[in-house]
Parts: C-alpha cells; structure tokens; sequence
C-alpha cells in the first residue's frame, strides 16, 4: 500500500479514473489497484450502514464482485468515480439491510480495525468538494428537523417507519416531512446547477 | 394517528410524489418491498428514471465523506478473486457477456413465460430482466455442457432482485426428493409465493407449491413431475395471494427465476 505517499487528490482521482477505465476495457489487473485505492472509505461506508463487520465485509465482497462483472455501467463523463463508487457500496449495502438479515443500526466505532499508517487515499479520494459544499448548504437551507431526518436515512440506512417511529409520528406524517425536504433539496440543487 | 408534533395538514399534501421523488426516496435508501422492485424495474427501462436516481446518487454521495473510512480484513480481496476465479471458470476463456444483449435475450424468454403461464405483470417482468442483466455470469452457467452422472443431485438459486436474498432449492434425482430452503425470506402476510418448474422440454409449468418463509421444506416429487425435471429445468417464482394461485385464475406476476445445474 506504500506505492503512492502522498498523492494529491487531483492524482489520485485520475489515477482512479484510468484503472476504471482500464477495467471497463477488460483490464482484470485494474480491479486489485481500484481495490487498494477504494477499500477503506468503502468498507467505511458499508460498516456504518451495516453495523457488522461480517456483512459489511461481505457487501464490501459483492461491490467489488459486481464491479468487476459490470465495469462498463460506469461512465467517466458523469461523475467522479469514488462518487460513483461510494454511492454503489451504500446501495449494496442499503441492499443488505433490507433483506431483513441484519440488524443494521449504528455501528460501533471501535469494531472497525485501525486504519494503516499510511492511508494517503482515505484523505485523497473525497468526493468533489464544490460539490460537498453545495450539498451541504441545500441540506443546511432545510429546517433542522427535515435535516436531521434525512441525514439518519443517509448515515443509518433508516426506513421512513423506523424514523417515524424514532420521532413519534405517524409514517404519513414522516413520509410528508421528508418528501417536501426533498422537494426543496432538488430545487436548490438544481438552482446550483443552472448557476 | 395523532402524536404531538403531527401537523394539521394531511399527510401526503403539497407533495408530488413524481418519478424525481422516488427517485431521490431510493436514493436515500427510504424504498422497500413492492415499491423498491417497481424502481429496479423502472431504472432498467426508463432511461430519465436512472439518469434521475443517478443525479441524487451523485449529489448525495459527498455526505459519505463524513463517514470514518475502516480497513477491511485481508481475507476481503482473497475472497473477490476467488468469486472472480470461480465465474471465470464457468463461463471458460469467455469475457463476460454484454449485459445489453442479455436484456434482449431474457426479454424474449420472459415473454415467453407470459405466455406460457398467462403472467399478466409487465412490471414483474421487466424487474425480472432488470434482475438477469445484473447476473451475466449466473445465465452463463446454465449454458455449459453438462456431462454428469444422472443420479447427481441438481440444484438452482433463486435470486430475488439484487436483495441478496435467494430460494435455494435441491434436487435428488435418486429419492425424488426436493429440498427448498427459503431462509431469510420473511412472510408479508398478505403474499404468498409459489414455485413453479418450467420443465426443459417445453411442456406447462408445474406448481412445486407454495414457498414456507424461513424454512427449509422437503417434499417428495410425484414421479410424473420428477421425469420433468432434468438439467436445464427452470424455476419461477410467483407472488400470489396466500395460499397460493386460486383455481381457475392466472399466476401472479413473476418475481424471481432461477434453472437447475449439476453439483
């Protein structure tokens, strides 16, 4: 893992974007560089949404898996690809937790292993960061409450009942909550866009 | 219904549930069940549906950065080459299928199972393609010749969408006994689904009954019913009303799918 010491995130992104490229043309050797590059803000990703080290391993399996499977579904022009990749793993993992198998919940912090020494890739690969700040401003124009609740969907992997129930409201009530925070989050996003 | 802070407008009011909404509700992860399946589906088909549920992905996935990153155990990568391995020796030297021409083929298979079992649901079906073009490697795997004895036992997964949940189902030529395991499957108490064999030779389905949710079921195949089922047979899986297809009525809509390989 000491191959890239300390990359800039520029580099890193590009670096990311030709082993995906690679692996799309066919290129399986790709896949163990995207591994190594990806591993930890991913496996991050499925042990908060999972909760368990086990599942979060084998969710972590099955992105990769996939990925290899499907690398021509990635398409450079729309996006970052550890924006792409972070969105995949939280899917596959959101996946999991649906199927009733696990648990889920907040995950304990000291069950994850420390992070190596030198982890450059775990600071470099951030998504974007014009549009983390966007993100969080649209979220931040929400009232706290629609905030708060659309964040432990994102970071919990919760349903509209388990928040409805957490808030002590009726699921329609949640259900009105959220969507109309969504409503006003798309317009924002988009004002952003056009901007 | 009515908690301290409900407000006093209905709920559902001033909010239009469009295709964007649902889009952005999956996104966050807030879909389930029926309305998590018809989404697949619609992103398989509906090119401004996936651009959309791919828009909110993208904005969406900055927020991940605020989770702690972790290291996963090393026997993580030697897991994913050997899965890799694996599917790379089922499907021989070839490079995988393109999933574009899988869609088209299993298109025209599902249509044929409408046909076939007078299955009415396009949307099933088309959650059906989207769940096959996921899997190039599993549709390939029943391609391969086969040269086993005949007593070896046959068994097929039944993937149900990209849930990770899955029908595994045995079958022991010898005995004509089959095994159906449906662990992790939960009952919605207002569903059943029942299996179906869809025998190689092109003959009608057959009803294998009705799944028991999170149990492992053994059952005894009539003989008739036994000499239907070979290498190549297929499985459906319907969603039907409980206790399986009322008499005299079409089946539900498939929701899953799945053929018999040799171990």
């Amino acid at each position: 893992m000491a191959a890239h010491p300390r990359q800039s995130a520029d580099d890193a992104r590009e670096a990311l974007q030709r082993a995906m490229a690679r692996l799309a043309a066919g290129d399986q050797s790709a896949l163990e560089e995207i591994y190594r590059a990806t591993r930890v803000k991913l496996f991050g990703i499925t042990l908060r949404i999972l909760g368990d080290r086990k599942e979060a391993e084998d969710a972590l399996q099955d992105v990769y898996v996939n990925l290899w499977q499907r690398a021509d579904r990635y398409d450079p022009t729309r996006a970052s690809p550890i924006a792409w990749l972070a969105a995949f793993a939280r899917n596959r993992a959101i996946d999991r937790l649906r199927t009733g198998k696990v648990r889920g919940g907040a995950v304990a912090i000291e069950e994850a292993a420390p992070l190596p020494d030198e982890s450059p890739l775990a600071d470099a690969l951030l998504v974007d960061a014009e549009q983390r700040a966007q993100i969080h401003k649209c979220l931040g124009a929400l009232d706290a409450r629609t905030q708060g609740h659309i964040r432990a969907a994102f970071f919990e992997g919760q349903t509209y009942a388990q928040l409805a129930e957490a808030a002590d409201v009726p699921l329609g009530t949640m259900k009105s909550w959220i969507r109309r925070g969504l409503q006003r989050l798309r317009a924002c996003l988009e004002a952003s866009e056009a901007a | 219904m009515s908690g301290p802070e409900t407000p006093p407008e209905t709920p559902d009011d001033g909010v239009n549930r469009d295709d964007p909404m649902i889009a952005a509700e999956w996104a966050l992860g807030l879909l389930e069940g029926e309305e998590l399946l018809a989404a697949r589906g619609k992103y398989a088909t509906d090119p401004n549906f996936a651009w959309r549920k791919e828009w909110w992905d993208d904005w969406f996935a900055p927020l991940s950065d605020a989770m702690p990153g972790a290291e996963p155990g090393a026997h993580v990568w030697d897991g994913i080459t050997a899965r890799i391995s694996s599917q790379q020796a089922a499907v021989g030297s070839a490079a995988p299928e393109p999933p574009a021409s899988n869609v088209i083929a299993l298109e025209a298979r599902v249509r044929r199972w409408q046909w076939m079992a007078g299955l009415s649901s396009a949307a099933a079906a088309l959650a059906l393609v989207w769940s096959f073009a996921l899997a190039p490697s599993r549709s390939a795997d029943q391609s391969q010749p086969v040269n086993i004895a005949a007593a070896a036992p046959l068994v097929a997964t039944v993937p149900i969408g990209e849930t990770g949940l899955r029908l595994d189902v045995t079958y022991i030529p010898e005995s004509e006994k089959m095994l159906v395991a449906a662990i992790g499957l939960t009952a919605d108490g207002v569903h059943d689904h029942e299996l179906w064999l869809v025998p190689a030779d092109g003959s009608a389905l057959q009803s294998l009954g009705v799944v028991a949710p999170g149990e492992v079921h053994s059952m005894t195949l009539p003989h008739a019913l036994a000499a239907k089922l070979g290498d190549g047979a297929k499985l459906v899986l319907t969603r039907e009303p409980i206790g399986g297809k009322p008499e005299g009525k079409d089946a539900g809509p498939v929701v899953a799918k799945g053929a018999f390989t040799p171990v």
